[in-house]
């Protein structure tokens, strides 16, 4: 049961389009919760989270727009959206995230920055604020 | 036929994905978090690896792949377990 070959990776399954091998019944009706988040360590600072700031986009890269993905593009790109005026609250990108619209932004725009949002990575400004917010419901 | 929310999820190559028996573990690497899952959920997000769909059309991609047990009410139960995939932080609203 330890053999490395029980381990797979869901990256090396077909996407696109192709029929997955392992076809077997589905019980989507599961009686309790289907999925336990361990969180980092970091997410555990939750007096500070509501405080934290996420600046759209990193310092780093300002003047890019934003596109509806997420993805950062040159300043101008149609159908992007230009960086909002200051750095989202903790609390503010958490409402957002539950499906509420940041301030001073569309719901299009929102949309878009609350996609860059999800996206940031370890080392990217906004991350760990970020990171601590994704706490299950509750 | 999209009525409802249109969930997506970030593509295959951001999470990794450990079989452990009856259990899997995904690490999502954009937000440095591990979840423990049960089925459906590896399947759900493997089906939203092709692209944003509502709760109908996640339903068809899963039928074609798999044999599913509720029925009429496959697309109610399957809307609890994407809830449940966003609240996780693992798939979104779009």
């Amino acid at each position: 049961m330890s053999d490395e070959s029980d381990y797979s990776q869901d990256d090396g399954a077909p996407f696109g389009g192709a029929t997955p091998s392992r076809r077997h019944l589905l019980m989507l009706g599961a009686a309790a919760s289907t999925v336990v988040t361990i969180r980092p360590a970091l997410a555990q600072t939750a007096g500070s989270v509501m405080n934290c700031q996420i600046p759209v986009p990193d310092p780093r890269k300002a003047g890019n727009y934003i596109a509806a993905d997420g993805q950062l593009v040159s300043p101008g790109t149609p159908g992007a959206f230009a960086p909002p005026r200051r750095a989202f609250t903790g609390e503010e990108v958490k409402t957002a995230l539950r499906g509420g619209t940041l301030p001073g932004t569309d719901p299009v725009s929102s949309r878009a920055y609350t996609n860059y949002i999800r996206r940031l990575q370890s080392g990217m400004s906004g991350f760990t604020c970020y990171a601590s917010l994704q706490m299950p419901r509750g | 036929m999209a009525e409802g929310p249109v969930y997506a999820a970030d593509p295959p190559d951001l999470r990794r994905l450990v079989v452990l028996d009856a259990l899997s573990v995904i690490f999502h690497c954009p937000s440095g978090q591990t979840h423990i899952v049960d089925s459906p959920a590896p399947e759900i997000l493997a089906a939203l690896g092709e692209g944003p769909a509502d709760a109908a059309g996640v339903l068809a991609r899963l039928a074609r792949d798999h044999d599913i047990h509720e029925g009429s009410e496959a697309e109610a139960a399957l809307a609890a377990r994407l809830e449940e995939l966003a609240a996780a932080g693992l798939v979104w609203w779009v």
